[in-house]
């Protein structure tokens, strides 16, 4: 009796919790889109409706969870203007993009709050899906936790003569997985938490979205803090993966399940001509029985390594079947792009990394990369531009991970050294991949374009948790044939004109070749206003957001990076 | 032994489910009066009420958008409980030399434009949020009057929902009617959420 009335208890509490998040579908929010070439992205502070009762702080870039979604084309030279508006300070990481070091927004881009940080670069990435997040080294839990990023679609001309799905919103759809855990405020808790209990796709919880009668295209992007998907469809229906990382694949790749870690984008076609309009099924995580280390396989439902979505399969989006448009893809193309992909045999430089460290225990350091933790001031690698280089991440420890690398995208050329063992779901352009427990990955990449001795890339395990823990490394591009003379840089090189100024503000260097390499311009308090790196002076700088008043201007030079400080009045 | 099992099963799943972990309550501890520039020129103190019981100290700024939902509730507040000698005070401690929104002059623009009904409160140098222990604007406090002392008798959020007040249980002015009634606070301490406070060092 006694046994009864106790179960009865426990299945009470449950009724009591699912009601609190009641299965009831909600239409999956589709992020607005920017284009053209200039981007004003705005970090603030914010909530959100997200449960029932009260709000939950979030953190939103244009709005109140995730930014809106930049769509690029391969070749403009874009410019981004990021304000920060948080209380905190933060970064802002183009993830994919090729682009000097520089303006690429880790660790070392810190933007204060207050402050406008300008950088810009033209896009030589091919039609892909890419994305950009917070990076500010031990924050960068809390800050993509709080909802800040947002998806980059990149556009090309090879991309475009194809017969694909790309009316955003219609038939090409962004879907962006994470979950959350919430405290008894609706809050989400970010202490001690490797997974979520209750999933967002695209900021919205239980979401269900209709889609066209006909081949739709999914651009799904996984933003977990450590959980993996291992998706499908709840029919078990044959998709096609025509795009990783870093842009189209050579030709679509049949599946039924695809993986998708953390920090990795996959681009799948869905044939939905053949379902009944008004039908309806589900894309699902199959997470349940993966072989250990697979991130969210842990057995747990509670605690820091435990969830309510751990070891089960689980929907991430309902479709519900619509009507057809008006000019439907109704066929799978055979063939996309021609990928030139690096081979290991391209390489003349060979690197290996270990995953160290990370085991359970009170004295343990960390999971890091040889043993050695990232220190914000220490060089971990220096690569030679234009070297193709091979990289093998060799995981003999505890759990799965994956590796990110900043600059590149690259190619996986061996899975425990074997070529044949690379998923052809996996056969494209990656910046993040997969290192499973008891692995050793390898890839090969091109380090293109832009050298900077001093300014780094980052690599490091995409789990937030881990890179905040010290599971990242920097390296740096360098150009050996730029020898150059050094000399000094001091006051009398350049003029800073016209002062007072309204609206422009020049600058002028006694010597033609000499170049900016980072402008900062803080007010009489020390306070920064703008940063802006490796400006172009020849239309000056835009000042005119700058209320009346003395400024300074911090010029750093390229060639031999020292700073001079000129004030300047603007009136 | 059954029994014991299913009672830890239970109490676990609530442990998880429904309560947030504690930090180091401040409930009953005695904070400082205070003297600080009120946006309507004047300068404000504890002191400067001496019939007051208590206050409603909330701490708010001017740019975070939560904390911006509370300003009609907060002139609700002080006009209902000032009669009952129970103002509400308005502080703001944010750190104004890295938040330029936060300036004296923004504040006074914001209290005149939003016809604020209750003293805004400029804490230049943070030390009464630190007294307070402040973490988050808003984050709410009701202080008493015992012995000549101001206690901490509520620490937490004003209510619990931010965009709709007619859907909210109001937690601090439910502690103000227990500390009114004479009665033991029912409730506390609640958590204070919204935009962190940082404090220099």
């Amino acid at each position: 009796m006694r046994h009864f009335k106790v179960t009865s208890l426990i299945f009470i509490c449950l009724l009591l919790v699912a009601n609190i998040h009641a299965q009831t579908y909600q239409a999956l929010r589709i992020p607005d889109t920017l284009s053209g070439t200039t981007f004003n992205l705005v970090m603030k502070d914010t909530f959100k409706q997200i449960l029932t009762g009260q709000q939950t702080i979030t953190g939103g870039i244009n709005g109140d969870f995730w930014g809106p979604t930049l769509i690029v084309n391969k070749g403009d030279l874009i410019h981004m203007n990021v304000r920060n508006k948080m209380n905190d300070t933060t970064t802002l990481h183009w993830h994919g993009m090729h682009l000097p070091a520089v303006m690429d927004g880790g660790p070392h881009q810190t933007i204060p709050p207050g402050v406008l940080w300008q950088p810009f670069w033209t896009v030589t990435n091919n039609a892909s899906t890419l994305w950009y997040h917070p990076h500010l080294h031990e924050m960068t839990v809390e800050h993509l936790m709080k909802g800040l990023g947002g998806l980059i679609i990149v556009r090309d001309t090879d991309e475009a003569k194809l017969a694909l799905p790309r009316t955003y919103g219609v038939d090409d759809i962004p879907v962006i997985l994470t979950s959350r855990r919430y405290d008894a405020n609706n809050q989400f808790v970010v202490q001690n938490v490797s997974y979520g209990d209750y999933m967002l796709t695209n900021g919205t919880p239980n979401a269900a979205v209709s889609l066209p009668k006909q081949f739709v295209r999914l651009r799904i992007l996984n933003v977990e803090i450590e959980r993996g998907y291992d998706l499908g469809f709840s029919d078990n229906r044959t998709f096609y993966v025509i795009g990783n990382d870093g842009g189209l694949l050579n030709a679509p790749v049949p599946v039924t399940r695809v993986k998708l870690l953390v920090g990795e984008r996959v681009e799948i076609l869905v044939n939905l001509s053949n379902d009944a309009i008004g039908s309806s099924f589900d894309l699902k995580a199959y997470n349940s029985n993966q072989a250990f280390g697979f991130p969210g396989g842990e057995p747990n439902t509670s605690g820091q390594f435990g969830s309510l979505l751990n070891n089960i399969d689980f929907p991430v989006l309902h479709i519900n079947v619509a009507a057809s448009t008006a000019n439907p893809i109704t066929a799978l193309p055979s063939i996309l792009i021609n990928n030139t992909y690096w081979t290991a045999a391209n390489a003349t430089v060979t690197r290996n990394i270990a995953i160290t460290n990370g085991q359970p225990g009170p004295a343990s350091v960390p999971f890091n990369f040889d043993n050695v933790s990232f220190a914000i001031n220490t060089i971990n690698k220096t690569v030679q531009k234009d070297a193709i280089e091979k990289w093998t991440v060799t995981n003999n420890n505890v759990f799965g991970h994956t590796f990110h690398i900043h600059d590149v995208e690259f190619k996986i050329v061996a899975r425990n050294g074997n070529a044949s063992s690379v998923g052809a779901y996996e056969s494209g352009w990656k910046d993040v991949m997969y290192v499973p427990r008891n692995e050793n990955v390898s890839f090969v990449a091109r380090f293109t374009d832009y050298a900077d001795p001093i300014h780094p890339f980052m690599y490091h395990c995409h789990f937030s948790n881990h890179e905040d823990g010290g599971m990242m490394g920097q390296f740096v591009v360098v150009d050996t044939t730029q020898t150059g003379t050094q000399t000094v840089f001091n006051e009398n090189d350049f003029v800073v004109y016209p002062n007072p100024a309204s609206s422009r503000l020049f600058v002028k260097f006694n010597d033609i070749n000499t170049r900016a390499y980072y402008i900062r311009i803080t007010n009489i308090l020390g306070r920064t206003l703008m940063m802006l790196p490796q400006p172009e002076l020849s239309n000056g700088v835009d000042i005119s957001l700058l209320p009346a008043g003395t400024y300074f201007m911090q010029l750093t030079d390229l060639k031999t990076k020292s700073t001079v400080v000129k004030k300047f009045v603007v009136e | 032994m059954k029994p014991v099992r299913y009672f830890i099963l239970i109490f676990s799943l609530f442990a998880t489910l429904s309560f947030v972990a504690r930090k180091n309550t401040h409930i009953g501890r005695a904070v400082n009066d205070f003297q600080l520039r009120n946006t309507n020129g004047t300068s404000t103190s504890l002191a400067s009420y001496p019939n007051a019981k208590g206050f409603m100290i909330v701490f708010t700024c001017n740019h975070c958008p939560f904390a911006k939902l509370y300003t009609e509730r907060f002139n609700q507040l002080n006009e209902k409980y000032s009669k009952l000698n129970v103002p509400l005070l308005a502080i703001n401690s944010m750190d104004t030399f890295v938040y330029e929104e936060e300036t004296f002059k923004l504040m006074c623009d914001k209290a005149n434009s939003e016809q604020y009904l209750f003293p805004y409160l400029y804490d230049n140098m943070q030390t009464v949020g630190k007294d307070f222990h402040a973490e988050h604007t808003p984050h709410a406090f009701v202080i008493w009057k015992e012995a000549g002392k101001w206690i901490i008798r509520y620490s937490g959020a004003i209510d619990d929902n931010g965009e709709h007040p007619e859907l909210a249980k109001p937690m601090m002015a439910n502690a103000v009617d227990d500390l009114l009634a004479n009665r033991l606070v029912q409730v506390p301490e609640t958590a204070s959420f919204g935009c962190a406070i940082f404090y220099r060092k």
